[in-house]
């Protein structure tokens, strides 16, 4: 049984078509990174997924339940509008948002302690929301999304705000609510963080799938095509008919190939200009590259 | 339900425990009390001491009759007056004037009284303190009463057979009702117009919190984390009846100290020596009646209030939409003197038949006459019906509403959301 179902998911609003006859199946104990541009129908979908709003045509599963009423309280909703009310005292809104997914009011207060001690907020419990830094209130929303221990977790940008340390603590409670079999459908522009926790992606664009699968596969698929090189000296060397695309890095270049060419021509190039080459890798593209790729293409 | 309880009960919470609703709802009452207490203070507050006055008699013949007119004692048995001397045609005014302002300002005296050469100029009472009210008017009195009684005596009529010839009638009124009568002292139009306007004020002053509470979840953003756990049906009724409690909980308060209050007036009537305070009473039908009208009215117009927060992002754009429930309320106030005037004339029946006026006007006629039980009853069913369609639609709205953010939506653009799924 998947985690989520989408068969055929159709959703307008007047006259624009948000999301156009998307089908995914996201299996369980798995993260899944749901991509796309700005306004690609991304929230749309979770929407529906949440039965905020109800698919024109189509049907949607959650754990292999029709969606429902009754599906919500089996989800961990941290939405991209998100917000809490600024002037309750911040363990007051955990135990109130929990006590609304069904958990008792007792316990609701015991699990919110255990979280804000966990992520380091345990001497702000009693203060308003208001009065906390923008990075904490991020952590406090991130409570109230996973305090029930939903089966399913839908994340939309959970790192925004975050600074790295706390980033990290984030990214190895889903790595940690994964291995207790929870699933996670993580919505986020952050390609390198996708890259290190994804199981598989899903690309949307303009209301269309674009792509999906498990991460791996798909960088298989383009095959080492692509040249990681860091150096020093003139850069004349990759001007070569073999490199189709350009992609400079802070500390280097990424350089698409043409198929078929000799990636050794273009180390001979180098050495022989006097460059000093420090890295020279053959890889599979970067979901970044994968991700522009697919979505100028369409 | 649970859900919906856990909504009502933070909303409630939250309401009453914030500074304004503690101030309004323990400060209103106190300025009341404070009103009646200074009242009572400056009614019953009786001078202790007499005045000491010197009369100037220009005249040469009113100032005995004056004084025969001052004779009133203070509480404390003391004359209210105390005539410390007349002076009648002095030679020379003038230094008498300004012998008699040396004495007040030495404190000798309190005050003169300058009475004129012809009884048709002014009279005038000179002193420190202009303002001793409790005093003046018995002074007025004596004075006004011996020029007149002088008039009448040259033209040979004795004042006290024209004070009996004067003497008005008493015309009672009379209040018939089922339950027989009772004397009319304009207490119905008075509770009749409270009624108006407590009604008025309570479904427009609930309305507005009610669509801010809503709009506080739009602008903080709340709201998505909100339906991701009820549905937003649940969270509009959790807020209606969460305000409502908060705003039944306000009234209570209010009803119970305006009671008390009540008393004290009775009191301070008392005080006056007069009853304007006695026989006012509330008949409990008509408390029955205003209280499932104003039920029905602040479900219809709280659930409009609700609709316009949630399809509003920010303050403005609410404020300016805020009209289209508001409209209706205002127009009572403008139209609910007619219906006082005649509450039994078509245009009365008709529009307190209708269901956006009903909450206010019917309530109004009953507390005036009680309307056939078809009309009562015709009015509460359409008040029903409407309620129930403008939830509905107000549902529609605020469910499409919620999710949306930017430029506020045209009315066309609302009615286009109820045939969303």
């Amino acid at each position: 049984m998947d985690a989520i179902t989408l068969e055929n998911v159709t959703k307008s609003y007047d006259a624009v078509t948000a999301v156009s006859d998307i089908s995914l199946h996201v299996r369980r104990a798995a993260i899944l990174g749901l991509l796309g541009p700005n306004g690609a129908g991304k929230t749309t979908t979770i929407r529906m997924i949440m039965n905020i709003l109800v698919p024109d045509e189509g049907s949607i599963q959650v754990l292999g339940q029709p969606v429902s009423d009754n599906t919500r309280d089996l989800i961990g909703y941290l939405p991209e509008e998100r917000g809490l009310y600024p002037r309750m005292k911040v363990r007051e809104i955990i135990i109130f948002l929990a006590a609304l997914h069904g958990l008792t009011e007792a316990e609701a207060d015991r699990r919110a302690r255990e979280w804000l001690e966990k992520l380091d907020l345990a001497e702000w419990s009693e203060k308003k929301l208001i009065d906390l830094s923008k990075g904490m209130q991020q952590k406090v929303q991130f409570i109230t999304a996973v305090i029930h221990k939903p089966p399913l977790v839908i994340l939309d940008e959970p790192f925004s705000g975050l600074d790295p340390v706390n980033a990290a603590t984030v990214e190895e409670i889903m790595i940690d609510m994964r291995a207790n079999g929870s699933t996670i459908v993580l919505s986020t522009h952050r390609m390198e963080q996708v890259e290190r926790m994804c199981d598989s992606i899903c690309l949307i664009d303009k209301g269309h799938k674009l792509l999906d699968g498990e991460l791996r596969a798909i960088k298989q698929s383009y095959g080492k095509n692509t040249l990681h090189i860091e150096f020093t000296g003139s850069d004349a060397f990759l001007k070569n008919p073999a490199i189709i695309s350009l992609t400079r890095l802070g500390n280097g270049v990424e350089a698409k190939l043409k198929p078929g060419a000799d990636p050794q021509e273009i180390l001979k190039a180098a050495v022989q200009e006097n460059v000093s080459v420090i890295r020279f890798e053959l890889l599979e593209p970067s979901l970044n590259e994968i991700f522009i790729d697919r979505t100028s293409r369409a | 339900m649970r859900k919906l309880g856990l909504i009502i009960k933070r909303e409630y919470l939250t309401r009453i425990k914030t500074k304004g609703f503690i101030i309004g709802t323990i400060l209103v009452p106190l300025i009341g009390l404070a009103f009646c207490l200074l009242i009572i203070f400056l009614v019953n507050h009786k001078p202790t001491h007499s005045m000491r006055l010197v009369i100037v008699d220009n005249s040469g013949q009113l100032a005995q009759p004056i004084t025969q007119g001052l004779d009133a004692k203070l509480e404390n048995g003391q004359p209210e007056f105390n005539i410390v001397e007349t002076n009648v045609r002095p030679a020379s005014p003038d230094v008498v004037q300004q012998d008699l302002r040396a004495r007040i300002n030495a404190e000798k005296i309190d005050a003169y009284l300058w009475i004129p050469r012809d009884p048709k100029d002014s009279f005038e009472l000179h002193m420190r303190n202009p303002d001793n009210f409790s005093l003046i008017g018995p002074l007025s009195g004596a004075v006004d009463q011996a020029v007149i009684s002088a008039r009448l005596s040259e033209r040979g009529v004795h004042l006290d057979d024209i004070k009996s010839i004067l003497r008005g009638t008493d015309l009672k009124l009379m209040k018939i009702s089922e339950t027989g009568e009772a004397e009319e002292k304009g207490q119905s139009i008075g509770i009749a117009v409270a009624l108006v306007v407590l009604l008025y004020t309570a479904l427009l002053m609930y309305g507005i919190i009610t669509m801010r509470s809503v709009l506080e979840e739009k602008t903080t953003r709340t709201m998505e984390v909100l339906i991701s756990a009820v549905r937003p049906f649940e969270l509009l009724c959790g807020k209606i009846l969460g305000v409502a409690a908060a705003a039944f909980t306000q009234f209570a308060v209010w009803m119970i100290s305006t009671a008390l209050l009540f008393t004290y007036g009775a009191l301070a009537a008392m005080g006056m020596g007069g009853t304007a305070m006695s026989g006012v009473h509330v008949p409990i039908s008509l408390v029955l009646y205003a209280t499932i009208f104003f039920i029905g009215g602040y479900f219809l117009y709280s659930s409009m209030f609700a609709a316009i927060g949630a399809a509003c992002s920010n303050e403005q754009d609410a404020q300016q939409l805020q009209w289209i429930a508001m409209a209706p309320l205002v127009f009572c106030m403008v139209i609910y003197s007619m219906v006082l005037n005649d509450p039994t004339s078509t245009a009365s029946v008709v529009l307190s038949e209708i269901p956006f006026f009903a909450p206010v006007l019917m309530a109004l006629r009953i507390s005036l006459q009680t309307p056939p039980a078809w009309q009562i009853v015709l009015s509460l069913f359409l008040l029903l019906v409407t309620t129930v369609v403008t939830i509905w639609a107000s549902a529609k709205i605020y469910r499409v509403g919620i999710l949306m953010y930017g430029k506020r939506p045209s009315l066309v653009e609302m009615f286009r959301w109820l045939r969303y799924s």
